[in-house]
């Protein structure tokens, strides 16, 4: 630094020497036709027909976007100008943005960025198009600045893939701000769509997550700028034939009628996942309930980890309010981290336009025991130009963009080399019931993972407990009575399927369970009556078509039974349990 | 100095004078005057095809001059880029609507006489041909990049208004937020 100012004056700075590497490597990643930049910058010209822009708003760090403090948290692909560079910028406008001669060839030049045309990892092993593409107004109606929408893709493979990067493309990068993607083994966002295929608005959709299946760990998004994220070795996710994939796009209009149709590149391995990764959230959206006029209103969390990891990525959500997010993590004192605190990632500017996952450039190691904190900071004075309400009203938490929010959300992977999601998954359960004691999900989704590691009568427990908060809740009954069932306890686990089955009469798999324990009980006629639903609701399920074929079995029908395993072993070559049945059935078939 | 200061006081009243303002062209070439024929109310918008903020504001654009449809009132689109070309001009009406009759002004002409420095940015002259507004055409806009959720102040509205009404424009002078036009000189 000191030698920077110790140089004698030198001539102003030239595009060709000064600016063209700077805007090359920052820049021109997305200001290039097909990206995101809503006009180039590629060539002198280009650069030149902007320089007052750019000075301003590299001045103020609006661009190249990227949100971070530095110094709280080392994150890859760091996207951050120095003072320097901003400062020559400035200079080189002030002196008439002059282009120079080109720069004379030399070992030290940096050549010309070579952009990737097309999928930028490769063709992909399977593209996924939105069935219809999503027609974007001109403008918005008053007061409303952008627009969220889900598209909802089907991914069609006929058995269970292993994937291990994605590339989504948003259709239209000037128009898709950012995008996140989630995967809905439930298919529950269909429920939503405005119309089949047509996709449903919304900031925050909401995809019910089966409380059988675990998270799978991985952040999937796009934003501008930078190539797709290949998962480590080890850490490919699963995606099962018939999941839909929903794909949260945020959009701005132009000006102009677009329309916008995205498209997934998927990319597989055959190496199944053997790291076991999970995203953590904190968040405290129950005390978020901010009085019109505050300046400064804190939403606080904190957790302590109870086993050893990494934290391999942060992504901090909040809404328009959202003003300075801070999360850092404080070890057992016996660690003796300077300053008793390594911070996580800290947002001094929060804007909700430029949200994004932020990955570590060295894993972070979190000892047992350390708490992590969140620290979110709301501004819903008048003096906040990007309060949605004016006069400011009382905000509380909710889906819309009206509404406010506050997740800290880290992708952190257990140390050691077992599975030990279940564990962090209960750990991160009771300290959510701490903060909604009378949360229904929460403990339902306790009692699933007690019944996972075979603890049924606690599992039962809980479950009760859900009931108590939520009379209606029909998964409560349908697990109280997967928990009564594993007890042994047949006559009750049927009362508790009936009830369920009563309270939402299309629910299929509270229909199965209770056909399997009629079955216990001896009751095939019922049985196979109720598997004959489940087989109608579900044709492409292996499961029903087995369990039917079982009934049928026991029923002395050999014949149908072999026909409903061949269906299911079509459907799911690698279902074991079916070959043996239908093995057997042929067996007994072939006996006169 | 002071002879410099002359020559701009001389200039500027030539440059007041309703008639001639020669390096303004239509789409054709041919050399266009907006000031020929009367008119009660001038309004010129100075425009960036590649300008994103310039482009969001066509809908409100075009809503404005439908509120003033019935009256005497010309609306001028003015592209200052000598580099961008009719053909240029002509799709970008095409793909965005926005209103009014367009200019190539590729000597800043008119810029000149608007004051304007950015784009988009509007300026209103009366039936004088004096400027009584330019600036920003509302207040959505807090800097690049950051706009909010609703406008508060309509302020080319207001100035069209006013003007139409013989009373003075209340805020003659305001920041526009866009791309400059000192850029594309």
């Amino acid at each position: 630094m000191a030698a920077f100012f110790c140089l004698p004056l030198a001539a102003a700075p030239t595009f060709s020497h000064d600016i063209a590497p700077i805007v090359s490597q920052y820049c021109a990643p997305c200001h290039r036709p097909g990206e995101a930049g809503p006009f180039p910058l590629l060539t002198y010209r280009d650069v030149k027909s902007h320089a007052t822009q750019i000075v301003d708003v590299t001045r103020r760090r609006f661009m190249p976007p990227w949100l971070p403090e530095p110094g709280y948290g080392e994150f890859k692909d760091e996207r951050r100008l120095t003072a320097e560079q901003i400062q020559l910028i400035a200079d080189w406008a002030a002196a008439g943005a002059p282009e120079g001669p080109p720069p004379e060839a030399s070992s030290k030049d940096t050549p010309a960025p070579d952009f990737t045309e097309g999928w930028q990892l490769g063709p992909p092993d399977l593209i996924l198009e939105a069935q219809r593409a999503y027609s974007m107004p001109a403008s918005l109606p008053q007061g409303e600045t952008d627009l969220y929408w889900n598209f909802i893709f089907t991914a069609n493979i006929p058995a269970a893939r292993w994937v291990r990067a994605i590339e989504i493309r948003p259709g239209d990068k000037r128009l898709v701000h950012h995008a996140n993607l989630y995967v809905d083994r439930a298919r529950s966002a269909r429920a939503q769509e405005i119309a089949p295929g047509a996709g449903f608005p919304g900031m925050d959709p909401v995809i019910e997550r089966s409380i059988y299946d675990p998270d799978d760990g991985a952040f999937l998004y796009w934003k501008p700028g930078g190539i797709p994220y290949s998962e480590p070795d080890g850490m490919a996710w699963r995606l099962d034939p018939g999941s839909d994939l929903v794909l949260n796009a945020h959009m701005q209009p132009s000006g102009k009628p677009e329309q916008v149709r995205p498209s997934i590149g998927l990319y597989f391995t055959d190496k199944p996942r053997q790291r076991f990764p999970m995203l953590l959230q904190l968040e405290h959206d129950g005390a978020l309930n901010i009085p019109p006029g505050v300046r400064d209103f804190l939403v606080s969390d904190d957790f302590k980890l109870p086993m050893d990891v990494y934290v391999l990525a942060v992504y901090p959500h909040a809404h328009n309010l959202g003003h300075v997010l801070e999360a850092y993590a404080t070890p057992p004192a016996e660690w003796n981290a300077p300053g008793g605190r390594k911070w996580l990632i800290r947002i001094p500017n929060w804007d909700r336009n430029w949200e994004s996952v932020y990955r570590y450039e060295n894993p972070v190691f979190l000892p047992k025991d350390t708490v992590i904190s969140m620290r979110f900071h709301y501004d819903n004075s008048a003096a906040n130009p990007r309060n949605p309400h004016d006069p400011p009203q009382r905000v509380r938490a909710g889906n819309k963009v009206s509404d406010e929010m506050g997740h800290l959300w880290l992708q952190v992977l257990p140390a050691g080399p077992r599975d030990r999601r279940l564990e962090l998954e209960e750990a991160a359960l009771r300290h959510k019931l701490e903060k909604y004691p009378k949360d229904a999900r929460s403990h339902l989704h306790l009692g699933a993972i007690r019944l996972a590691r075979m603890d049924a009568q606690g599992a039962l427990a809980e479950f009760n407990t859900a009931v108590i908060f939520e009379p209606g809740n029909a998964e409560a009954r349908n697990m109280a009575g997967s928990a009564l069932a594993s007890l042994g306890r047949v006559s009750d686990a049927m009362d508790q399927f009936r009830l369920a089955l009563k309270l939402r009469p299309d629910y299929q798999n509270a229909r199965y369970n209770l056909a399997r324990a009629l079955i216990k009980a001896g009751k095939s006629g019922e049985a196979v009556e109720l598997f004959r639903q489940v087989v109608a609701a579900f044709p492409n399920d292996a499961q029903s078509h087995n369990g039917l074929g079982e009934v049928l079995f026991k029923q002395g029908k050999f014949d149908e039974a072999r026909a409903e395993f061949d269906r299911a072993i079509a459907i799911d070559p690698a279902f074991d349990l079916a070959k043996k049945n239908r093995a057997l059935a042929l067996a007994r078939a072939g006996k006169p | 100095m002071m002879a410099g200061m002359l020559c701009v006081l001389l200039c500027h009243t030539v440059a007041a004078a309703p008639t001639g303002a020669e390096g303004v062209l239509d789409l054709a070439g041919r050399a266009r005057d907006p000031f020929a024929r009367p008119a009660h109310v001038r309004v010129f918008i100075f425009l960036r095809a590649d300008c994103p903020i310039t482009n969001r504001y066509a809908p409100e654009l075009t809503r404005i001059q439908h509120v003033f449809e019935s009256q005497d009132i010309e609306f001028w689109l003015v592209y200052p880029d000598p580099q961008v070309t009719a053909q240029q001009i002509r799709s970008h009406l095409v793909q965005y609507g926005f209103p009014g009759q367009p200019l190539r002004d590729p000597q800043h002409e008119l810029v000149k006489r608007a004051h304007a420095v950015t784009a988009p940015e509007a300026a209103v002259f009366d039936a004088a041909g004096t400027l009584v507004y330019h600036g920003r055409i509302d207040d959505l806009w807090v800097d690049a990049g950051r706009a909010r959720p609703m406008a508060r102040t309509h302020d080319l509205e207001d100035a069209i208004e006013d003007t139409l009404t013989g009373r003075a424009v209340r805020q003659p002078e305001t920041r526009a937020v866009g791309c400059s036009l000192a850029d594309v000189k």
